[in-house]
């Protein structure tokens, strides 16, 4: 499928900017939250915990190992070695996506961590999988692939 | 009184005639949210369904060794969202497309892999071809004479102008179109789309700044890109954004070296035909004034649709046409033939005789194209003797204006002025569209719906094209069945107060 002719060579780069992300990503991430809620077998902190985890598990798959775009875009390839978070806005940082999408899984930690009453292990466990999203969003990770994993 | 959204600028003069009215509804903030929502889940299962099951169309055979021909991430989009909506588009016709069209039945069995047609065919009201003024007849005085010509002058010149391929008639309809438009010249080219991406190159090049409205057509995208220029795009309509561009532009200069730019241009559309909006040209030609740019304005949808003569914007607006530099327009939309012109001054025209790519390698225009447009055009400017211009053109405005007050009274949020014979109808979901299209269809009522990409991913819309030959009865057998559709898919969107005032349907000959 042949897109971009109208301007924006690629449409990935922007479809994140539109209204209603931030809703739909709230009200997603309470969908998600509340089914784990519900299995009885878990405890709140294990919920909590399940639920942050998964939550930058989809992060770091979705927006930092996924290249490229769905369609066949009109700039030559040169988003096709791109994670989605490098193509968000064709590559400025700092925008307000690009702000929403950083603070969403820090926001997620301080929450987990405070219903999971600061207990060590669940910490370092979630600290650990925090560092893995955060990492990547920082401008200096831009286009960097460490060893060579995810570079074509 | 322009509204004054999208930045209007303050002192200019009021037309007395007509109110620019144009609305942009935003989309209420849950529907934006469950669109998205909506795009996820599609994404979500066509990414599993990706990983677990191979489709046949991908399954390559004798290939062993090879690379597979796609990657499957890229062809995504096209097995896994727009396959699920494949029926809703490219449905073949056999009937010439005027106020009715006669569509192939097909159906699927194996959710839009595959199609199979089922033998029948539909005749369905035709709200989607951008006939605006019914010429699109495959009988009448327009299509008779086209006939006759090409008995006369053959099918095709298979040469291109500059080579064998001038004939007598294309110089009529340069003179024709030139007087139908108000400028000196004009010139002639087979293709719509190719009069812009090919004509553009040789008017700029580098060195030159070109202010494109955000909303410019695909063709105009690839002629600017062509030729070299720097393309700077300001918000869609918006005065103040493209006032602020100029300013920056002469102020400024060239970007490292601040020297002058060679030329400004500023590249706009007379109708939009996503939006319906229309462009705000006394305005435009103001702020060229003030920062000496040229102007170029392309009428594909306006010329022969708005306007009290069909001359496109610039009688809309009552404009001197000498204050757009360069008028373009293409012959499609409301002549019923195909191709475009481009007119201007005749020194203008004479350098694109010889630097246009269009002019020095593309076939000319068929001669029963060229009848089908001088007998249309002839029509339109009172020129056969009739009425029947002037009433084509009456009509279509009150068809257009009494739809789209109609679907604003049931609450539709439609975008775009409210003069536009195109109205666009928000719907926003994909699979609103896809359901709306389906139900009409099934209700002989034949719609175009677009959504992301070739939307803003928010902007789902139906789009409406009026005709001047739809009657008021096809009319309200629409408006009947897509109040139906609204109530059963929620689509009245609106928060604006929706008048309750009777519509009524000016009927046309009443006022003379």
């Amino acid at each position: 499928m042949l897109v971009g002719g109208h301007g924006y060579s690629n449409p990935n780069a922007n479809w994140l900017d539109n209204r209603g992300l931030w809703l739909s990503y709230g009200i997603g991430f309470l969908v998600l939250h509340l089914t784990l809620l519900s299995i009885p077998v878990l405890t709140t902190s294990t919920a909590w915990t399940l639920t942050n985890l998964l939550h930058n598990l989809f992060h770091f798959v979705f927006l930092h190992i996924l290249k490229g775009s769905i369609w066949d875009t009109q700039d030559q390839g040169r988003s096709r070695e791109l994670t989605q978070w490098e193509q968000i806005d064709s590559g400025m940082q700092f925008t307000s996506t690009r702000k929403f999408l950083t603070s969403a899984p820090v926001i997620m930690f301080l929450l987990t961590t405070f219903y999971t009453k600061y207990d060590n292990v669940h910490f370092i466990i979630n600290f650990v999988s925090l560092m893995f999203v955060l990492l990547p969003k920082l401008p200096q990770f831009h286009e960097v692939r460490l060893f060579g994993i995810n570079r074509y | 009184m322009s509204t004054m959204q999208n930045g209007s600028l303050k002192n200019i003069q009021q037309r007395e005639q007509r109110p620019f009215v144009e609305s942009f509804e935003k989309i209420p903030l849950l529907t934006a949210a469950t669109t998205f929502i909506g795009f996820y889940l599609i994404l979500l299962m066509g990414y599993v369904s990706s990983i677990i099951f191979t489709p046949k169309v991908a399954q390559e055979r004798n290939r062993k060794g090879y690379v597979p021909l796609y990657d499957q991430f890229e062809s995504f989009y096209s097995r896994y969202v727009y396959r699920r909506l494949k029926d809703c588009w490219n449905i073949p016709i056999c009937s010439c497309p005027g106020s009715e069209v006669t569509v192939k039945d097909r159906v699927t069995h194996d959710c839009g892999w595959t199609f199979e047609y089922t033998g029948t065919r539909t005749t369905c009201l035709n709200l989607g071809s951008y006939n605006y003024l019914g010429f699109a007849q495959a009988s009448g005085p327009c299509s008779d004479a086209a006939a006759v010509k090409i008995k006369e002058l053959g099918c095709a010149t298979a040469s291109p102008r500059v080579e064998f391929g001038t004939q007598k008639i294309h110089q009529e309809i340069e003179a024709l179109t030139a007087e139908f438009v108000g400028t000196e010249d004009a010139i002639t080219f087979g293709m719509g789309f190719a009069t812009n991406a090919l004509n553009l190159p040789s008017i700029m090049s580098k060195g030159c700044l070109v202010a494109s409205d955000e909303k410019n057509h695909a063709s105009l995208i690839l002629g600017l890109r062509l030729s070299g220029a720097t393309i700077r795009v300001f918000k869609h309509n918006n005065m103040e954004s493209l006032r602020k561009l100029l300013h920056n532009a002469v102020v400024y200069g060239q970007p490292r070296s601040h020297r002058p730019w060679k030329k400004i241009f500023i590249v706009v559309e007379g109708v939009y035909s996503m939006e319906g909006s229309i462009v705000r040209l006394p305005e435009i030609v103001q702020l060229k004034r003030e920062y000496k740019a040229y102007l170029y304005v392309d009428e594909a949808h306006s010329i022969g649709a708005v306007g009290p003569n069909g001359r496109g914007v610039i009688d809309y607006f009552g404009v001197d046409p000498k204050d757009v530099d360069i008028l373009m327009g293409t012959y499609t939309k409301s002549f019923g033939s195909a191709g475009g012109y481009i007119a201007g001054t005749k020194a203008f025209i004479n350098h694109l005789r010889a630097n246009s790519h269009a002019n020095c390698y593309a076939t000319s225009m068929p001669s029963a194209c060229a009848e089908q447009i001088i007998s249309s055009m002839k029509i339109i400017m009172g020129k056969d003797g009739t009425n029947e211009g002037r009433k084509r053109i009456q009509q279509l405005a009150h068809n257009s204006q009494y739809f789209r007050r109609k679907l604003n009274q049931m609450g539709i949020i439609t975008i775009g002025n409210n003069d536009s014979p195109v109205v666009p109808m928000m719907v926003y979901m994909h699979s609103k569209i896809a359901n709306v299209v389906r139900r009409l269809i099934k209700r002989d009522i034949a719609v175009v719906g677009v959504g992301f990409p070739a939307t803003p991913l928010m902007e789902g819309r139906i789009r409406f094209c009026l005709s001047a030959a739809h009657t008021k009865e096809q009319l309200d057998y629409a408006l009947t069945h897509i109040e139906e559709a609204a109530d059963y898919l929620g689509l009245r969107y609106s928060r604006k107060p929706r008048s309750k005032e009777i519509v009524t349907y000016e009927e046309v000959g009443k006022e003379e």
